[in-house]
């Protein structure tokens, strides 16, 4: 009290002290509204340091070769991380989405790479290629080439400049229109997006039907025909030739060679194109290497039986030797993985078809490797009970794999893919594996309609960045993880998520998951990415532990617009179902669907200040998840009783024709109120977003019945 | 009565400031010999504390800070406003102090203003200086979740923080007048107790409530503005999300009439102490009439 004693003899001085200090601060007040934080201009950052949005940069078109795609750092307003996008378009399409600045805020600057100096061209294939790019300007400063023969692999491309001179002759060369930011930012552009992939993933079961039907089809490639002058039989081991093997080599291309039922002690390497047809045919190799080696196009193998594999899994001789030679940038994994024994091994094989045939090994069952292109239809692969001894139920390398109606039990991945785009693996049961179906730089594949079952580690995992995957109809239960796809662009909808330790986490950037249900998971969702920028909507949480946590970062908005998920729980308490925000992540909600008095506590005053204004600066924050509509009920009824029953057969809703029937369908089952899912104009942006349509307004003010024109 | 007779002069402005500085001393002797209002300092803190450590606003940065603590800090600051306040002039006046205090050279205006800044001062030191070192403590420890990635501050600033420490002043201020004038009109402690605890309520509730009730009545949505800013809580509500969140979004701005909130609750203040000085000045004169009204309707 000496200090600040009012009769002191020093107290004029401590006065005096006080409004000095006071009219500092005064000041520095002053200064605080005269200063105006918005203009804050930060230098751009190495690329690699940005959380990178947009494309992919990891597609085998992109990696392999010159190829580049133009990219974009942005620092907005809310978000404390810089963002990166691959496509100055990709970035253009987030500025009217209306998401994007709810959750980041406003961008303060943007910076875009140019290529002056960086021998600007176009590949044979119509990319976008630079032997570099020059340097990083703002944005509104360079000039841009929009609508020349340079593309990138998801549509068209912009490519920017620093000097309008450059940028002029780009186009003389290639074509298009030079650009400033200001027009650049207010076109829209034909890029593919998520949604994109979701309104192909019917498409590609289609297309896999066509290869199905193609590679089944008799007197096509392996029919039994008239060459040679064979009767219709074909060449039959055992009259016609000793063994197999002597029966392949004999054969005439396009021959059938018959395998009557029995065991065959040997190993068969086909050279050409013919068709093993067995009949409950056992071949048992020798316990070592590969039992059939196929290296000759249109080979099918149908009706047989294979063990006798050997047990070595990976060549690291053969990875040393080509790493030496030609060091591609996945060089190692491609052998290590690529070289092992198998049951059948197909080496540059396409259109090979596996029919029918039961594998048991210690190694892989099917492997396939450069451009073996492959319809596997019945196969049944049985390898180690311990995952460690094992390998692949399928490997496939460089090969665009077909897979239906199979089963893969134990061993370490069912089916593993590496650099196979544009694959199916549907139908199909895994049971006991490390990961179900596992791919690895592998885009525009579809995982649709499997049953996974005590994956150690996961039912399907996609890992590397690839894009365009969809993961459509699958039910993974009892596992370390439902889905956990990496990746850009994905589409993941319609799983069935049962008692796993996580049900799926949102690791694909740019993506869409919806209408999965996640039933008794130890945690229902996780978010992953740093930066939100993917969609999630109208799944179901019900009976999880915890229904989502968050891991590191901005503040995640899991809804499109007025519309959100259903969380069992959310709905408990006085309100009116969906009037209140949903925070999966916060203690008092995330116990609502084990504890009802968490709904008075929740609806403290003290709660209630804090809440109401919580998703309002949703960049800054972090580490948390927010449903700001939670749906009054599930989404799919049906499918969340039948995942809560633990002996109901896989689920498998009829999405085919939810995302490409008519505009007005309905969820296969119970729900009758459940909304529909248009198809949407792929390169209409407003399908992805969360518009609300005039309709809805005027609608008898049921949620559901905005949701459904919308 | 007062020195209405006052020329002018820079001696008589002196005496005057003389006063009211007199008057300010005593004032913070008394606050300063009331230990209560260290206990308020240091609960206020905690209380901010707590807050920002359930919202987590704090963990990131300033806005997510300023949000977190907004809707609390609208009750709280007027809550302590009303505690440091509703007392000040009542005492005196109770113990007969002030009669005393009037013989000598000292104008009821004087008086008032001298007591009110010594109650400001105090205020300042309970809750700007506790907001403050919640301030200096987000400035310390808020950073990005991971710095695995390229991090900037966006347009989070501790310069923001000044500025909402900056509203935190005329909104409390407005409060601590009200107060002040509460303490004026009651004529015990119990009725300044029941009085301040009205007026806390209507500020802090009446205000939205009349504002929601007149857009009820077919006010035009083109008069929120105004009305909000008006009342000190919308202003100082308006003011925040203007100056402070809103930065973080898009420039467009108008949550609040700018011009007319920062009026208003410089207006409240001025207010209040009109209303005290006034209550102390000629609130004798209308006892004696209530209490010649009373006696009649009594017999």
């Amino acid at each position: 009290m000496a200090i600040i004693d009012p009769y002191g003899e020093r107290f004029g001085r401590v006065l005096l002290a006080v409004a000095v200090l006071g009219v500092l601060a005064g000041v520095a007040t002053a200064g605080a509204y005269a200063a105006d934080p918005s203009t804050a201009t930060p230098d751009p950052v190495a690329y690699d340091d940005a959380v990178e949005l947009g494309l992919s940069s990891e597609t085998d078109e992109l990696m392999a070769g010159s190829a580049r795609i133009p990219r974009v750092q942005v620092f907005y307003s809310q978000l404390q991380y810089v963002v990166g996008y691959n496509g100055v378009e990709s970035f253009v399409a987030t500025l009217d989405d209306g998401r994007t600045e709810r959750q980041f805020g406003y961008p303060l600057v943007v910076y875009v790479e140019t290529f002056d100096g960086g021998a600007p061209g176009v590949t044979d294939d119509g990319l976008f290629e630079a032997e570099r790019a020059t340097e990083w300007i703002p944005a509104d400063e360079a000039a841009y080439v929009v609508g020349s023969a340079a593309h990138s692999p998801a549509g068209e491309t912009v490519v920017p400049f620093a000097e309008r001179s450059t940028a002029a002759a780009f186009a003389a060369d290639h074509g298009g229109r030079v650009l400033e930011w200001g027009a650049v930012r207010d076109r829209s552009f034909a890029v593919d997006s998520a949604a994109t992939v979701r309104s192909m993933a019917p498409a590609r079961w289609a297309e896999a039907d066509e290869r199905i039907a193609d590679a089944m089809a008799p007197g096509d490639d392996g029919g039994a025909g008239g060459t040679g002058g064979e009767d219709d039989r074909g060449i039959v081991v055992g009259e016609d030739a000793p063994t197999i093997d002597a029966a392949v080599a004999a054969a005439p291309p396009n021959a059938t060679v018959v395998v009557p039922p029995g065991t065959y002690e040997e190993t068969v390497t086909v050279n050409e194109s013919v068709t093993i047809a067995g009949d409950e045919a056992r071949v048992r190799g020798d316990g070592n290497g590969s039992v059939i080696t196929v290296r000759a196009p249109d080979v099918t193998l149908s009706g047989l039986s294979i063990d006798g594999v050997g047990n070595r899994t990976r060549d690291p001789e053969a990875a040393r030797e080509a790493a030496e030679e030609d060091g591609t940038w996945d060089t190692n994994i491609q052998l290590g993985y690529g070289h092992g024994d198998a049951g059948i091994r197909a080496i540059d094989a396409p259109g090979l078809v596996v029919d029918d045939v039961a594998i048991e090994t210690n190694a892989s069952g099917v492997l396939l490797r450069d451009g073996s292109d492959a319809v596997i239809r019945n196969l049944r692969v049985d390898g180690s009970d311990d995952w460690r001894d094992g390998f692949m139920g399928v490997t496939g390398m460089e090969s665009r794999v077909t897979v239906t109606d199979s089963r893969f039990e134990g061993g370490r991945d069912g089916v593993y893919l590496h650099r196979a785009d544009g694959s199916v693996i549907r139908n199909s049961t895994f049971v006991g594996n490390r990961y179900g179906t596992h791919l690895m730089y592998t885009g525009d594949a579809l995982i649709a309609d499997n049953a996974f079952r005590n994956a150690e580690f996961g039912g399907i995992t996609v890992m590397t960045r690839p894009s365009g995957n969809a993961i459509v109809g699958n039910d993974v239960r009892d596992s370390g993880a439902g889905i956990q796809a990496s990746g850009t662009r994905s589409y993941v909808g319609y799983n069935t998520l049962a008692n796993n330790g996580l049900g799926f986490s949102t690791s694909s950037r740019g993506s869409l998951y919806e209408r999965n249900v996640a039933v008794g998971n130890e945690v229902g969702a996780h978010a992953t990415t740093v930066v939100p920028s993917s969609r999630v909507v109208a799944n179901d949480f019900v009976g999880n532990d915890r229904h989502a946590e968050a891991g590191p970062g901005a503040l995640r908005v899991w809804a499109d617009g007025d519309r959100g998920n259903y969380w069992e729980g959310a709905t408990v308490g006085l309100h009116e179902p969906g009037e209140r925000a949903y925070r999966p992540t916060a203690p008092v909600d995330a116990v609502l669907h084990r504890e009802t008095a968490a709904a008075a506590v929740r609806e403290s005053p003290a709660a209630a200040l804090l809440d109401r204004l919580y998703g309002t600066v949703p960049g800054a924050r972090s580490g948390s998840i927010v449903d700001p509509a939670p749906a009054p009920k599930p989404y799919a009824p049906g499918r969340v009783a039948a995942a809560s029953d633990p002996d109901s057969p896989p689920i498998h809703p009829d999405w085919r024709r939810e995302l490409g029937g008519g505009s007005r369908t309905e969820e296969s089952g119970a729900d009758t109120t459940t909304p529909t899912t248009t198809i949407m104009n792929t390169h209409e942006r407003n399908a992805t977003d969360g518009t609300v349509s005039q309709a809805a307004i005027a609608g008898a003010g049921s949620r559901a019945d905005a949701e459904g024109r919308r | 009565m007062t020195d209405l007779g006052a020329t002018g002069g820079s001696a008589e402005t002196r005496r005057r400031v003389g006063a009211v500085a007199t008057v300010f001393r005593r004032e913070l002797a008394t606050v300063l010999r009331t230990p209560g209002y260290g206990v308020l300092a240091v609960g206020l803190l905690a209380l901010l504390g707590g807050t920002l450590a359930v919202g987590g606003g704090g963990d990131t940065g300033f806005v997510p800070a300023v949000v977190d603590l907004l809707l609390v800090t609208e009750v709280v600051v007027p809550l302590v406003a009303f505690v440091v306040g509703y007392r000040a002039l009542l005492v005196d006046a109770e113990s007969g102090e002030l009669a005393v205090i009037r013989t000598y050279p000292v104008s009821v205006a004087g008086y008032v203003v001298g007591v009110v800044l010594a109650r400001a001062l105090a205020f300042l030191a309970i809750v700007v200086g506790p907001y403050a070192l919640i301030g200096g403590v987000v400035w310390a420890t808020a950073a990005p979740d991971t710095g695995i990635f390229a991090t900037h501050s966006g347009v989070d600033s501790p310069l923001l923080y000044l500025r909402f420490l900056g509203l935190l002043v005329p909104f409390g201020a407005a409060y601590l007048a009200v107060a002040t004038a509460v303490s004026a009109v009651a004529s015990s402690r119990r009725g300044a107790v029941a009085i301040a605890v009205l007026a806390l309520v209507a500020g802090v509730l009446g205000g939205d409530l009349a504002v929601l009730r007149s857009l009820a009545s077919g006010a035009d949505a083109s008069a929120i503005p105004g009305l909000l800013a008006s009342t000190p809580n919308g202003a100082f509500r308006g003011l925040v999300f203007e100056t402070v969140v809103g930065v973080a979004f898009a420039p467009e701005g108008g949550f609040v009439a700018v011009r007319r909130a920062a009026v208003s609750l410089v207006a409240w203040t001025v207010g209040g102490v009109g209303v005290s000085t006034a209550a102390l000045a000629y609130g004798a004169r209308i006892d004696v009439l209530l209490e010649g009204v009373r006696a009649r309707v009594a017999e």
